[in-house]
């Protein structure tokens, strides 16, 4: 899908992004060794956003052609002047994203079917099997998706993104005194099947891993509930970087009474602790996420939310960035062709220090190493709260016995003050969808962080 | 040609395709939906789409693809490409499609939505919002008339249509006063008309007072096993977890839910009457066909504390020999208790009212914890006061076997129906 919308151009008269956008997904599930799931996805469609007299008007259809284009563009329309009828608005122009053109490279052609991918999955089940009877259930999966997006917008603004992921997630399930206790890793991230997995035998040693951390769950002990000194795994602290301080800080949270509103330009966080919603590339590197041009046609920039603890600005879109007299940052996402576009991360990381996360974790007399995390959720006080699923207690700077599922949280606020060490070791997590009315796929990222955090338990 | 004959005939193309069994679902919808950002009106959405599910079986194998293209040149693709993901798939012999039932058209909900009144009813829930509650920020608000038609058919001679139309309306809001502000909160409710206003549905009247109060939040005092009443909006999710860990499909496939040799025995305490009613006139939405292709029933799941069903789809009940569910669950409803909320709370010595949960995803052996949000501490019979930085753990199983009183007074949701339920035995803490 690269569809040339330029012959539409004419047809936009108020402020108006037009965009085509197919998703695809690839989903094959092993349960207990059975294929319980091979299926294929594949969404595709039009929309349109009209902005007028303050009013925003959106329609979509999933007919890519003239009829679906003149759909859209017509009902937006009509929405918008509706709207606008109904609640009128000062008019008042959207900045202009500055940015006028941009093209992902096309996707490769010549892609992995299932004929090729359920052999591969079969193995790995296979080695889980056969080296780990005393599993109870195992459940091997794999997704593969693509989000492909051609833009314009009544600025002239033209792009073309392509953003693939593919992922395999292996979970293991041991009994332990009748009752089940469960881990699950997810490997992969940005790129084709291809790019990330060459043999199912790459996998071996992690899923080895994998299991040596479950045989020590299944033996783990409930946390001791109440405030305590942790250190968080860098895959912890990316997921710390999103729901605690990222989503505090969209403007359209701003501008709901986030507390970050009424912090910006003061300290919010230990000197140590620098927070960057970045928008393609980091440390050298391209980002799991990738945005070069956001949905609303702006060009996307690095989005520096702390620096060496001060709050320095939060995330936009047109609208905010002109409410608050800002550029915009490219924040503005959606998911599906059906989806607006709203504020949103995309590779939110807190930028990597000087410790080394060994001598952390031996500094730590009495608290937890927290590893892997689950699901997260935030709050506009900046409270925030995520599952952690693997962890240890640490008693004078040794690894103890291992901890069962619990939970973390804390003010975001007063959580950042506490970090005393931040590693050197930086990690992202690829695999994120956050969810805000929409999915969308985000990059999270950081350095180990030693810090005082609630944690639930017993 | 019709969207339905071009379903059947894709049910005739993967017959000739070699498929020994087939399924296909066309699910046509439209949704006109009006936002409210940060307490304006900003936004309305119209959005048309299809969602065409196309199943085959051969030699035990079984492969879907899920389109939104509804024409022949995109059912001649999805044919071949569906075949050829079949023919990958490894064989298991519990695949299989719904059994012949007689043909059925199912009807609900209007056709169209009336958008004027929708406006008036948004319009309306704004300026009630900033007169009786001022201190209220509405940070958005999402008020949608969904309509939909569903064609199922499949070559055991299935054949239902399911025309629904339903109104759907969620607010997310927190209050503020100077530099003060509450925990965020959210709620909302669906109906098949809009007769009624928007602030009188759901628990959005209770959240709202309930935030106002919650501007001076404090701390649980210290570390303590005590009762939770949990309200209807954080039941749900509670319900769900507890379902999803013990009666469904990967549990009893797999054998670790701890309620697999429950049938017919007791799972939670004899208060609870737990049925899944997605046909019931009770719920506005629901569902009438399963997504195996089965007519939806309502069904008791737990009786008095007894478990009567499991909620197993076809490929579940082939597994593991145990019956199929009638439905696929949600659409709650839970039978009310004797006791009004008040008298319930007047009987809680130490604990929390619970009104929203934050926490990470229960453990298969249900383990939970999270975070105590928009809730109030009690102490001594009496709401003393709103909650900060308090977490919760506890266990699921445990939680549901330890209820104390089940409300009178139920929150009717549109798609549940749930009252106030008090349990014991959570592990409150604060710093």
């Amino acid at each position: 899908m690269n569809t040339n919308l330029f012959s539409y151009k004419h047809l936009l008269s108020a402020y108006t992004e037009l965009r085509c956008q197919e998703n695809n997904s690839l989903v094959i599930s092993f349960l207990q060794g059975d294929n319980t799931t091979n299926t294929r996805l594949t969404t595709s469609g039009v929309s349109a956003r009209v902005y007028k007299k303050g009013a925003w008007g959106f329609a979509s259809h999933p007919e890519i052609s003239d009829k679906g284009v003149r759909f859209v563009l017509d009902t937006a329309t009509r929405n918008s002047n509706f709207l606008a009828a109904k609640e009128p608005q000062p008019d008042i122009p959207l900045p202009h994203g500055g940015v006028t053109t941009d093209r992902d490279t096309p996707e490769p052609q010549n892609q992995l079917r299932s004929e090729d991918l359920v052999p591969f999955l079969k193995e790995i089940d296979h080695y889980i099997a056969t080296k780990y009877p005393r599993i109870s259930s195992r459940t091997v999966s794999l997704n593969c998706s693509e989000l492909k997006k051609t833009l314009l917008n009544s600025d002239g603004v033209s792009a073309y993104s392509y953003l693939p992921r593919s992922f395999i997630a292996i979970g293991m399930t041991v009994e332990q005194e009748g009752a089940p206790v469960r881990l699950q890793e997810l490997f992969g991230g940005r790129g084709q099947f291809t790019d990330l997995f060459t043999a199912p035998e790459a996998l071996f040693s992690k899923i080895d891993w994998l299991y040596e951390h479950l045989m020590r769950k299944r033996e783990g002990i409930f946390a001791e509930a109440g405030l305590k000194t942790c250190v968080l795994a860098p895959e912890l602290t990316g997921i710390l970087a999103h729901e605690a301080i990222g989503h505090t800080c969209e403007a359209d949270l701003v501008l709901g009474g986030s507390i970050a509103g009424s912090h910006l330009g003061h300290p919010v966080a230990s000197p140590l602790v620098s927070l960057v919603d970045f928008a393609h590339t980091a440390l050298g590197a391209t980002c799991p996420v990738p945005v070069v041009v956001d949905d609303e046609g702006s060009a996307a920039q690095d989005a520096v939310l702390i620096d060496r603890g001060i709050l320095k600005g939060f995330l936009h879109n047109k609208e905010s960035a002109r409410h608050f007299g800002v550029a915009p940052t490219g924040n503005a996402r959606a998911f599906r062709f059906s989806d607006e576009p709203l504020i949103r991360m995309r590779n939110t990381a807190i930028l990597p220090g000087t410790a080394k996360l060994e001598e952390m974790i031996a500094s730590l007399d009495d608290g937890y190493y927290l590893m892997r995390p689950s699901n997260g959720q935030a709050d506009t006080t900046s409270e925030f709260m995520f599952g952690v699923t693997l962890g240890y207690e640490v008693k004078n700077g040794k690894l103890g016995r291992a901890i069962k599922d619990t939970t973390i949280s804390g003010m975001a606020f007063q959580v950042l003050q506490t970090v005393s060490q931040v590693s050197q070791e930086f990690k992202w997590i690829s695999g994120g969808m956050c969810g805000k009315k929409q999915l969308i796929p985000v990059g999270m990222g950081g350095p180990a962080l030693k810090c005082q955090v609630m944690i639930g338990g017993r | 040609m019709t969207l339905k004959e071009l379903n059947f005939q894709a049910l005739e193309a993967l017959a000739q395709a070699g498929a020994e069994k087939a399924e296909t679902i066309l699910t046509s919808t439209e949704k006109t939906e009006m936002n409210l950002e940060n307490g304006q009106l900003k936004l309305i959405r119209t959005t048309v789409d299809h969602h065409w599910r196309l199943t085959a079986l051969q030699d035990q194998r079984r492969g879907s693809i899920t389109v939104n293209k509804v024409d022949l040149e995109s059912l001649e693709l999805a044919v071949a490409e569906v075949m050829a993901i079949t023919a990958a798939s490894a064989p298991d012999a519990a695949h299989d499609t719904a059994a012949f039932q007689r043909a059925k058209t199912f009807r609900k909900g209007a056709a169209q939505p009336d958008l004027e009144t929708m406006y008036q009813r948004l319009d309306a829930f704004t300026h009630a919002v900033a007169t009786s509650f001022p201190r209220i920020v509405l940070l958005s608000a999402q008020l949608d008339f969904t309509g939909s038609t569903t064609f199922f058919q499949n070559s055991n001679g299935v054949d239902f249509t399911a025309q629904q139309g339903s109104y759907n309306f969620s607010v997310m809001f927190s209050a503020k006063a100077g530099t003060s502000s509450s925990s965020m909160n959210y709620s909302g409710f669906s109906s098949l008309n809009l007769e009624d206003e928007l602030l009188n549905g759901g628990s959005l009247r209770t959240l709202l007072a309930q935030a106002d109060q919650g501007l001076a939040p404090r701390k649980a005092p210290g570390k303590f096993e005590g009762t939770v009443i949990i309200a209807p909006d954080c039941l749900e999710g509670f319900l769900y977890s507890l379902l999803g860990i013990t009666i469904t499909d990967r549990p009893l496939i797999t054998g670790t839910s701890l309620f697999k040799d429950k049938l017919d025995q007791p799972v939670a305490s004899p208060l609870l009457t737990l049925a899944s009613r997605p046909v019931a006139p009770e719920i506005a939405p629901g569902y009438f066909i399963t997504a195996d292709g089965y007519e939806a029933q309502n069904a008791t799941i737990i009786q008095d504390g007894i478990l009567k069903t499991f909620l197993l789809s076809l490929y579940g009940a082939n597994k593991t020999g145990l019956p199929r569910g009638a439905n696929d669950g949600g659409a709650f409803v839970i039978t009310p208790g004797p006791q009004c909320l008040a008298e319930i709370v007047k009987g809680v010595k130490k604990g929390l009212l619970l009104t929203r949960f934050s926490g990470g995803a229960p453990s298969p052996n249900g383990d939970f914890s999270g975070i105590a949000k928009n809730s109030f501490y009690l102490e001594d019979g009496v709401i003393q006061y709103p909650l900060s930085e308090t977490m919760i753990a506890g266990n699921l199983i445990s939680l549901f076997r330890a209820i104390t009183a089940i409300s009178q007074e139920r929150i009717d949701f549109g798609f549940a129906l749930l009252p106030w339920v008090a349990a014991q035995g959570v592990t409150i803490s604060a710093q």
